[in-house]
C-alpha cells in the first residue's frame, strides 16, 4: 500500500514536520543548558518519596482557624483583584479588538500596553508594589490586578475578535452606532468566552494569591512559606489540601456556569 | 439639507437614484461599473445576475456598506455620503441571505434592534427601549406571524423563521425602501414563496420600495414590477418581467455552456 497525503505533492505540509523537527533540535540543543541530567534524575524518585513520606503526619488541627482566616482572606484578595481586572479589561480590551477599535492606532498602543501588563509575573509586580505601599494585602491585590488586566484585556480582544460578522453587518446596515454595535452585536456573542475567561482568571488569581505571600503581599502563601521554612509538615498538608479543595470547586463552578451561558 | 424623514413617500422624488456609481476595489477589481439607474418610489425591483455579478455590491452601495468609488447615490433625494449614511440607514431596511441575526439575541430584541437608529444614548447600550417600541417590535412580530416566538433565543428558529424575524427587524425601522441581498437563497421552495410573498404585501401594503436580488428568473417574473440584470459589473438588463427572454438571459447570464468563469469572478 502507498500513503499519500492529501496536497498537491503528495507529502505532508511542510510545517507539520519541520515544527516537530524544531522542537526536538531545539530540545537537543537547550537540554544541557538546564542541566537535564539522567544520573540526578534517576535519583529523584528517592528523595521525592522521602519529601513525601514526611507529609504523612497527623495534621495540626489547631491550626484549622487561622488557616480558614488565611483562605478567607487570599479569596477575598483574588475575588477583588478580578473584579477591578475584569473592569479594567472590558473597555481595554474593546480598544484592543480589531473589529471594535476606534482606530489602528489605538489598537496598537493598547496591544503593546497590555502586553507590558503581563510580561513580568505577580510575583514581580507584587515586589514592586509592596516596596511602594508596604506589606499586606493591598500590593498583592494590585499586582494580581495588573498581570490580570494584562491577559484578560488580551482574552477579551480576542473572543470579540472573533464574533461572527455577519449579525455585526446586520446591526451596522440599520444604522446603529458604534456603541450600539458593540453592545447588541460584538458583546452577546463574546459572553461566554468573556465569562470563561474571568472565572479562569478567579481560579488563576486564588493559586497566584497563594504564592504571594512569599513577598509579604499578605494571603496565605506567607503561612505555606513559613511552614515550609520550619518544616511544619502537619501544617503543610492542611494549607496543600486547601488550595486544593477550593481550586477544584471553582473549577466546577466556572464548568456550570459556562454551560448555562452557551446553551441557556 | 434635506433630511431623509422628510422625503417621505412622495411619488416626484425617487427612491433611489444613482448617477454614474461604480465601485472598484482596491486591488483593481471592478465589481460595478459605473452605472445609473432611478427607482421610483413604491416599485418591487428584481435584481439577477449570476454569483459574482455585482449583486450583493450593488445591494451594499445603497446603503453605504460599501462605499461607492465613483459617482452619486441618493435615496428618497438625500446624497448618501459619511454624514447622511445613518440617517440614511435609519429609514433602510436590510434583508440578508444569512439572515444576519444577533443568534444568542431573542426575537424580540433582534426586531428591536431596528429602533436602534432612532434611540441615541445610554439606555439603547443597555438594551432598554421605551414602550412605544416594544408596540412597534410586537406589531412588526406579528405582521410576520411570529408573535409567540418573541422570547425564544434567534438561533433556536428554523431558517424561514429567522428570515421572518429578519424582515420583522426591517419593519421595525418603519423604513422607505428594503434592500434584500438574495433573500431565499438559503430557503426550500416552500418557504421561499412565502417569504417573497411576504415581501410583496409589504411592497403593495405599505408602498416600501423593495429591491430584491435573486437567482430564480421565476421568482423575478411572478414578484418583480421591475428587472435588472448585471453581468460581470455591468448594466445589460432593464425592462419589466415579461421582456426576460432567451437573449435577455443570454445577456445576463452569458451563452450556454460557456467557459468556466474567471477566478476573480468566483472570488466577488
Amino acid at each position: 500500500m502507498r500513503w499519500r497525503s492529501p496536497t498537491r505533492s503528495g507529502f505532508p505540509p511542510a510545517g507539520l514536520w519541520l515544527a516537530p523537527a524544531g522542537i526536538v533540535v531545539a530540545l537537543i540543543v537547550t537540554a544541557p543548558l538546564v542541566e537535564v541530567d539522567v544520573a540526578r534524575l534517576a535519583g529523584a524518585p528517592r528523595k521525592l518519596v522521602e519529601f513525601l513520606g514526611h507529609l504523612v503526619v497527623m495534621p495540626d488541627w489547631d491550626y484549622l482557624p487561622d488557616l480558614w482566616q488565611k483562605m478567607r482572606e487570599t479569596l477575598e484578595m483574588s475575588f477583588l483583584a478580578t473584579v477591578i481586572a475584569t473592569a479594567l479589561s472590558l473597555p481595554l480590551g474593546v480598544l484592543a479588538a480589531r473589529n471594535a477599535s476606534p482606530h489602528p492606532a489605538v489598537f496598537h498602543a493598547v496591544r503593546q500596553l497590555l502586553s507590558v501588563m503581563r510580561a513580568l509575573p505577580e510575583l514581580v509586580w507584587a515586589l514592586v508594589f509592596v516596596s511602594a505601599l508596604g506589606l499586606g494585602p493591598l500590593p498583592g491585590i494590585m499586582a494580581m490586578a495588573f498581570v490580570t488586566v494584562g491577559f484578560m484585556g488580551k482574552a477579551f480582544a480576542e473572543a470579540i475578535e472573533v464574533a461572527d460578522p455577519r449579525p455585526v453587518e446586520g446591526v451596522t446596515a440599520l444604522g446603529a452606532s458604534r456603541g450600539q454595535v458593540l453592545s447588541f452585536a460584538l458583546l452577546p456573542q463574546a459572553m461566554p468566552d468573556l465569562v470563561g475567561t474571568t472565572v479562569y482568571v478567579l481560579d488563576h488569581n486564588v493559586r497566584a494569591a497563594a504564592i504571594l505571600g512569599l513577598v509579604g503581599a499578605g494571603g496565605i502563601g506567607y503561612d505555606m512559606v513559613m511552614a515550609m521554612r520550619l518544616f511544619e509538615y502537619e501544617r503543610i498538608v492542611l494549607i496543600a489540601l486547601a488550595i486544593y479543595v477550593v481550586v477544584t470547586l471553582l473549577d466546577r463552578l466556572s464548568d456550570r456556569l459556562r454551560a448555562r451561558l452557551i446553551h441557556g | 439639507m434635506k433630511r431623509p424623514d422628510d422625503a417621505g413617500p412622495e411619488t416626484s422624488v425617487p427612491a433611489i437614484e444613482l448617477v454614474d456609481v461604480g465601485k472598484r476595489y482596491p486591488n483593481g477589481f471592478v465589481a460595478l461599473a459605473p452605472l445609473s439607474l432611478a427607482v421610483p418610489a413604491g416599485q418591487f425591483l428584481g435584481v439577477l445576475g449570476a454569483s459574482g455579478a455585482g449583486k450583493s455590491t450593488l445591494m451594499r452601495v445603497l446603503n453605504g456598506l460599501a462605499p461607492a468609488t465613483s459617482g452619486e447615490v441618493r435615496v428618497g433625494g438625500v446624497t448618501l455620503g459619511p454624514r447622511t449614511q445613518r440617517a440614511i440607514r435609519a429609514r433602510t431596511g436590510m434583508i440578508f441571505q444569512q439572515f444576519n441575526l444577533v443568534g444568542r439575541l431573542n426575537v424580540m430584541t433582534n426586531v428591536l434592534t431596528g429602533r436602534l437608529s432612532h434611540r441615541r444614548g445610554l439606555p439603547s447600550l443597555l438594551h432598554l427601549f421605551p414602550r412605544d417600541d416594544h408596540d412597534i417590535a410586537h406589531e412588526a412580530l406579528a405582521r410576520v406571524g411570529l408573535v409567540e416566538k418573541a422570547w425564544e433565543r434567534a438561533d433556536r428558529l428554523s431558517g424561514g423563521q429567522q428570515q421572518r424575524v429578519g424582515i420583522a427587524r426591517a419593519l421595525a425601522q418603519q423604513p422607505n425602501l428594503i434592500l434584500a441581498d438574495e433573500p431565499v437563497a438559503s430557503l426550500d421552495p416552500v418557504t421561499s414563496a412565502e417569504i417573497l410573498d411576504l415581501l410583496r404585501a409589504i411592497n403593495r401594503r405599505d408602498g416600501i420600495t423593495m429591491v430584491v436580488s435573486l437567482h430564480q428568473v421565476d421568482y423575478v417574473r411572478r414578484y418583480a414590477d421591475r428587472v435588472i440584470g448585471l453581468h460581470r459589473g455591468e448594466l445589460v438588463f432593464d425592462d419589466v418581467p415579461g421582456r426576460l427572454d432567451a437573449a435577455a438571459l443570454e445577456r445576463i447570464y452569458g451563452p450556454r455552456r460557456a467557459a468556466p468563469p474567471e477566478p476573480a469572478d468566483a472570488l466577488a
